[in-house]
């Protein structure tokens, strides 16, 4: 009985060795939840050219460095904002704008400017009153140069200390945008 | 009337005798007889004398009881017990002592007259060199272990819990619910962990993965720190971690026992039941946990998402033909969910940098809850073993076992539009282990064990979670062989041994460029190790142990194919298909010296050399992504060096207070860098002080308590300060001191029997971080908790 367990060991493995030793070709994941662009576009009330500031990068966490284009904005301007996202990993390209706007109350957009006199205010709300930042306001004051970073925050604690004024230290959540262009106002 | 009783003698001896060298380790032994008196069936006498078979020294204060008729005694200052007026019947004895797990034998009166038992002892022991008989071989190295009893006394804890304190043990956690132990710094790829003989499978690169085993299926869990690791799987070069249910013995009776603990932090119940039986054609043990926690609470708030859900099930069937061929099948399942703090879920390096200055975690809210939601983990592991023994002779034996294992885990983060029910990871892995092992003992006490392992791994991550997978898809085989010798002479042990390992590793790896690209690598690996250990005798009460070991361990998967965010530790980790195979010297010198059963005072230094150490090192690098800035982590090689020092002590003074004292030291260094590695556990330092009741306590005529101990005990962990400011996001918390209390006792009524016991744990409910806990960087440790039990055995 003893002696047959020794070349059941080898037929054992022999076979398991002959059938295991291929892999198959992984299934690539469909990364439909990825973004891959963030156009933020800048419209001035009154009519004029609009200016896009965007940021893209198609190979998501690899390391080809992401293409960024900032723009030039007019001193003392009003500016309607527009984001917005896309994921054109995908062909065609995916609109991630509207994942945001079916779940609104989960996501909230936050602006900083290091650029003097630069204001940016919500121009949108959720269900529940609270600003999305999908539209927003620009108005530059003085002629300066510097950058704006816009983050997008998904599950903030929206009704935490300033939060709704657009303070992100409260906010919490995860990040799933954070990214920064560079701006001039003449 | 002599004469009958001789021959009966001898007919016992032959039945308990052999199966006596099978037992796996022999701490202490008893040795009692039985004689009797036909004429007057009530009027039988058990009388008997304990020894400790380290020292060979009397053993006062063994319990010894007839559970059937409560009738019980305690061994005198020479060991010495005596049991009168005993009818002619069956009975069940129990033997107890402090530290041990009690040990129950079936006799029948008169018939039964000699009987041998074995109790498996916590404590260090000396453990005499002489090999009894088949005993196996790894107790001539250093080991330390925790018996059945502590497992259920601490059920509420996992498997690294369960270790904590033991000298040379860390663990590294990412919140309460996910540890994995850490041994004289090596953990992960670096440690095996044995479940029943075979080598746990699963995501071992994660240090945010939990071993999956449910430590109450098992009564034993052995830690050996030498460098003769050598004849387990995996041909490492640290340590390996045993766990081990024992063989179920002759017990004609069901027996089993169901044990319920409640602990108020996390407000968590444990439940776990155990069934067991001998036939002759068959025995059995079936074993069951159920495990519920909530949020677990820190000092001051809540720890939300922090709950547990576990359900685990086994079963072993032991067969014997003729006590020559034994065959053991053992199947288990463990599932489990895991939930992991809500406020540590960052993504970006600003993220991490706000989540470090805030006092209380995002996300901290007033009301417990039981509700586990993503980010979690879902994990599942099953095992089916057989294992089959041959005694070809007395000297000789064959050992088979096949074994295979599938391994399931589910990561779940929060996502978008619905996708967070759809796992972020998803990786099923297949294990298949076949392995053979000869031992043969020669004359003179040479001892030749030889032997070949295989393990094959089959990984496949699900393409669903539409995410890039961390990990590759790979299918991998080792075949390992080895061979130790072992040699008593006069006072020393020798033991050589020598393994050698092939690793075949075929992964495939998708890109992360735009093209997304398929790549498909093939490798082959050579291993070789060797390692020599000589124990001494320096007289009756002492020895020193000194084993040196040479390994080589190439570059695991996650090492070379690692591409992508994880999500885990907020970082991009990289591997480098270019590594080499690392290589490692290990050298302990252990002194136990064991004067008296009273006191006994075990050291260990050990100093591990490695060159090509492989590790992740943070780069220079800040990748800017659409989600903001990560830093870069990439899988590096350089020298290393770990040294460290473990002592323990135990003493009793007078006759009820026992003291144990264990303190650990460790000192990891990059040395081609001189920098210090990271990651390496902090020195600390264990007291407790126990007062035990030498007998039982009369409550009333009907009510009886046995086996009463209080405990006092103290933990005190040290900074890390072997760290640079620029090696961690935050410098390493500072030092606590935890100081908690134990009960326990057995509560005896007529006709039946209960063990209560509770525990306090951060008795003061202080505020501290642990610096190998991942959440530290988020939130403070758990804060006080209670903990109450109750087992009832039939």
């Amino acid at each position: 009985m003893i002696k047959n367990y020794l070349p059941l060991t080898l037929l054992l493995t022999v076979a398991l060795l002959l059938t295991a030793c291929k892999k198959d070709d992984p299934k690539v994941p469909n990364e439909e939840e990825l973004i891959t662009t963030v156009n933020y576009t800048l419209t001035p009330t009154g009519g004029g050219t609009a200016v896009v500031l965007s940021f893209k990068d198609l190979d998501g966490d690899g390391d080809d460095v992401p293409t960024i284009i900032g723009g030039t904005l007019s001193a003392n301007q009003t500016y309607t904002g527009m984001l917005d996202l896309l994921n054109e990993a995908e062909s065609p390209s995916e609109s991630i704008t509207e994942e945001i706007l079916e779940e609104d109350e989960d996501h909230q957009f936050f602006f900083q400017s290091d650029v003097s006199d630069l204001i940016i205010s919500y121009g949108d709300q959720d269900e529940n009153g609270n600003p999305v930042g999908l539209n927003s306001t620009l108005t530059t004051g003085t002629v300066a140069s510097g950058s704006i970073t816009v983050i997008l925050r998904h599950e903030p604690i929206k009704d935490a200390s300033g939060v709704a004024d657009g303070d992100i230290t409260n906010a919490g959540g995860t990040t799933d945008i954070q990214v920064t262009f560079p701006v001039d106002v003449q | 009337m002599f004469s009958k009783d001789k021959k009966i003698v001898s007919n016992r001896k032959f039945i308990f005798l052999p199966l006596l060298s099978k037992k796996i380790t022999i701490f202490i032994a008893f040795l009692f007889t039985i004689t009797g008196s036909y004429a007057q069936p009530c009027d039988l006498t058990i009388k008997g004398r304990v020894t400790d078979e380290g020292s060979g020294l009397p053993l006062s204060y063994v319990y010894v009881v007839i559970q059937d008729l409560t009738q019980g005694t305690t061994t005198d200052d020479e060991g010495n017990f005596l049991l009168e007026h005993v009818c002619a019947g069956e009975y069940h004895l129990i033997f107890s002592h402090i530290g041990c797990d009690p040990e129950e034998v079936h006799i029948h009166l008169p018939e039964d007259t000699l009987v041998n038992i074995e109790l498996a002892h916590s404590s260090i022991s000396l453990e005499h060199a002489v090999v009894k008989g088949k005993k196996d071989d790894y107790d001539d190295q250093p080991n330390l272990s925790v018996n059945r009893q502590s497992i259920e006394d601490n059920t509420n804890q996992n498997l690294s819990g369960l270790l904590e304190n033991e000298t040379g043990v860390h663990i590294i956690k990412n919140g309460s619910g996910i540890a994995k132990p850490v041994v004289h710094g090596m953990y992960g790829n670096r440690l095996t962990i044995l479940n029943n003989g075979i080598a746990q499978s699963g995501q071992q690169w994660g240090n945010d993965h939990s071993p999956e085993i449910d430590p109450l299926s098992a009564d034993r869990i052995t830690v050996l720190k030498g460098a003769n690791a050598i004849a387990y799987g995996g041909g490492n070069l640290g340590s390996v971690i045993l766990i081990e249910p024992k063989k179920i013995g002759i017990e004609p009776h069901l027996h089993g026992h169901v044990t319920y603990a409640f602990e108020t932090n996390g407000r968590g119940s444990s439940l776990n039941t155990r069934l067991q039986q001998y036939t002759p054609s068959v025995a059995w043990r079936v074993n069951a946990t159920l495990k519920r926690y909530g949020d677990k609470k820190t000092a001051d708030y809540f720890l939300n998402n922090t709950g547990t859900g576990e359900a685990n099930f086994s079963l072993q069937l032991e067969k014997s033909w003729k006590e020559k061929t034994f065959l053991d099948l053992y199947a288990s399942t463990f599932n489990t969910r895991l939930g992991v703090l809500t406020g540590s879920h960052i993504s970006n390096v600003p993220d991490l940098e706000a989540a470090l200055t805030r006092e209380v975690p995002f996300f901290t809210e007033p009301n417990f809850s039981y509700k586990i939601e993503a980010p979690k983990q879902e994990v599942s592991h099953h095992l089916l073993k057989l294992k089959a023994k041959h005694y070809i002779d007395e000297n000789q034996s064959l050992q088979f076992i096949l074994a295979g294992q599938l391994n399931n885990r589910e990561e779940f983060d929060i996502r978008r539009s619905g996708r967070t029910d759809i796992p972020a990871l998803s990786l099923q892995q297949y294990t298949f282990n076949a392995e053979l092992q000869y031992l043969k003992v020669f004359a003179k006490d040479w001892k030749l064990k030889v032997g070949n392992q295989n393990i094959i791994i089959d990984n496949t991550n699900d393409s669903r979670t539409g995410i890039l997978p961390l990990i590759p898809d790979y299918i991998s085989w080792k075949n390992g062989l080895f061979g130790t010798v072992s040699k008593q002479q006069n006072r020393a042990n020798f033991n050589i041994g020598i393994r050698y390992d092939y690793e075949y590793q075929y992964a495939v790896v998708i890109s992360n460029s735009i093209s997304k690209d398929i790549i498909r690598y093939t490798n082959n690996f050579h291993n070789a190790g060797a390692v020599l250990g000589v124990k001494y005798d320096l007289s009756k009460t002492q020895s020193i142990t000194l084993s040196s070991g040479y390994a080589m361990r190439n570059p695991a998967i996650n090492e070379l194919y690692s591409n992508g965010l994880h999500q885990g530790v907020s970082g991009i980790e990289e591997g480098d298909v270019g590594l080499k195979t690392e290589k490692a010297i290990k050298n302990t010198l252990e002194y136990k010296w064991l004067p008296s059963a009273r006191f006994s005072l075990n050291a260990l230094a050990y100093y591990q050399r490695f060159s090509d150490y492989i590790f992740l090192n943070p780069q220079d690098e800040i990748r800017p992504t659409i989600r903001g800035a990560f830093p870069v982590f990439k899988y590096e090689q350089t020298d290393a060096s770990i040294y460290g020092f473990d002592a323990s002590t135990q003493f009793t003074m007078g006759k009820s207070l026992f003291g144990l004292i264990k303190y650990s030291f460790l000192r990891g260094d990059d040395i081609r860098n001189n920098i210090p590695l990271v990651y390496m556990p902090p020195n600390s330092l264990f007291g407790s002080l126990s007062y035990r009741a030498n007998s039982p306590i009369n409550l009333s005529a009907q009510l009886q308590l046995e086996q009463l101990e209080f405990e006092l005990n103290n933990r005190l962990v040290f900074p890390q300060n072997n760290l640079l400011a620029t090696q961690d996001f935050v410098v390493p918390p500072p030092s606590y001191n935890l100081l908690g209390l134990k009960m326990s006792t057995n509560i005896i009524f007529p006709n039946y029997k209960f063990r209560f016991f509770t525990k306090v744990d951060n008795l003061f409910n202080i505020q501290y971080r642990d610096y190998l806990n991942r959440q530290r960087y988020f939130a403070d440790d758990t804060g006080i908790s209670v903990t109450m039990g109750i087992k009832f055995k039939f």
